[in-house]
């Protein structure tokens, strides 16, 4: 295996990390994660050594990210409506997490893609704000904006969980 | 140095290692000055650190060998069988995003919520809320009464109801009204009130969605009410009082319920 290769094999496991807190579903994830790897090996040509791998990957699973969710958007809610909203949300019962790692990634979720991948990328993936607005195509003021305002909304969402949380009470 | 007024937006900055380090001593100092900022600042720490955490483990993941047979070159792009889940997930996402007020945080994610019954437990605790303070005017039908009441309830709101025995759990029944519903029109409600005078009510609608939910809790402030979707009717105990008691009258509550309804 090339030398590139080999970079590019190390980085699946952070390629791994993002895509699951972007998507949440494991397999989902991993199909996301497939199919960037897919693109990148084609265009292998297109990535200059001296460039690090991280950011080349990264942003080749955000511009595919991306599409698929303005194809998403465009087909209009009338379809998103029959697509399963819990099914295709629920987890394989192997993905064991605390209440707490649980409900902040429920919560990333709920907001939108944009500020989602904003967080991910500077507080989970350890990206600069440069290199962040980089990967993610958007001048470095959105980012920020994008950052606060993804923040503030998680916040209010993990209150609000905690204050109207719905729980399902087995019989004692 | 240079004594810049700082802003919510520095928090972010220093959170994600973006702020010069010759401000970070002043920074420091504005944040023990400004409790606010320093709450917000801990706390969106705290949820980074959570955030952080809940992802960490896949790290260590073995990588599937699917994905490492793509960059060997082992498999032919595209060779996956089936369509990509990670578009149905990015579609149910915008969805789920698009709604918040309906959707609960249910064992695995953000599931859509029964709209009945969510209604019901809104329309519970509302109602609890206003008449469980009334002194003079509480019931609309006293439990003197309590036949006619019953009665009267069922053939309002379409379901053959019993006023549930709560003396077990400490509980006399004070008498009930009728009450507008949103989904359903009209509910019933019964006022129950323990020596001390806490009181609970229990508040009962015709469901005509055929769905069976288990005991759920909503809690609104300091009102909390357990609620049930069964067959044919929906039913929620709304109080003040701890989850436990809260249960205990569910438990009662929804096995008097059906006994009177086999009659």
């Amino acid at each position: 295996m090339d030398d590139r290769k080999a970079a590019i094999l190390a980085e699946i496991p952070r390629l791994r990390r993002y895509a699951r807190a972007l998507l949440r579903d494991r397999d989902a994830a991993d199909d996301l994660v497939q199919d960037s790897l897919e693109r990148a090996l084609v265009r292998l040509d297109n990535w200059r050594t001296g460039d690090s791998p991280r950011r080349w990957l990264f942003t080749i699973m955000h511009h595919l990210f991306v599409d698929q969710m303005r194809k998403v958007k465009r087909r209009g809610e009338a379809s998103m409506l029959q697509i399963e909203a819990s099914e295709a949300m629920s987890l394989p019962a192997h993905q064991a997490e605390d209440v707490a790692s649980r409900e902040i990634l429920d919560a990333l979720q709920a907001i939108s893609p944009d500020r989602r991948a904003a967080i991910l990328m500077v507080a989970v993936e350890g990206f600069s704000y440069a290199e962040a607005a980089n990967v993610l195509g958007v001048p470095a003021g959105t980012l920020m904006s994008r950052i606060a305002r993804g923040r503030d909304e998680l916040r209010g969402l993990l209150d609000d969980g905690a204050r109207r949380r719905t729980i399902r009470v087995v019989e004692p | 140095m240079t004594m810049r007024e700082f802003s919510e937006r520095d928090i972010h900055l220093a959170l994600d290692s973006e702020l010069p380090q010759d401000e970070r001593a002043a920074y420091e100092r504005w944040l023990e000055t400004h409790p606010d900022m320093q709450a917000k600042n801990r706390r969106y720490e705290a949820d980074r650190d959570l955030l952080r955490g809940a992802v960490a483990g896949v790290l260590d993941e073995p990588v599937p060998d699917r994905l490492a047979k793509i960059v060997a070159g082992e498999t032919q792009p595209a060779s996956r069988n089936s369509a990509p889940r990670w578009r149905m997930a990015a579609a149910a996402l915008i969805f789920a995003a698009g709604g918040l007020g309906g959707y609960f945080l249910g064992a695995s994610g953000w599931r859509p919520v029964n709209g009945t019954a969510i209604q019901l437990a809104d329309g519970a605790i509302a109602a609890h809320a206003i008449y469980a303070a009334e002194k003079l005017h509480v019931v609309e039908v006293g439990a003197d009464q309590k036949e006619h009441l019953v009665g009267w309830l069922s053939k309002r709101i379409g379901v053959t109801l019993v006023a549930p025995d709560l003396s077990a759990e400490g509980f006399e029944l004070i008498g009930g009204r009728l009450l507008p519903a949103a989904a359903t029109k009209t509910a019933a409600q019964f006022m129950y009130q323990d020596r001390t005078g806490n009181r609970i009510s229990l508040y009962v609608a015709r469901d005509s969605s055929n769905t069976e939910t288990g005991f759920r809790l909503l809690e609104e402030g300091d009102t909390r009410a357990l609620y049930w979707l069964d067959d044919g009717y929906g039913c929620a105990v709304a109080g003040n009082l701890p989850e436990e008691v809260l249960l205990k009258v569910a438990n009662t509550a929804y096995r008097q319920l059906l006994q009177g309804m086999k009659g």
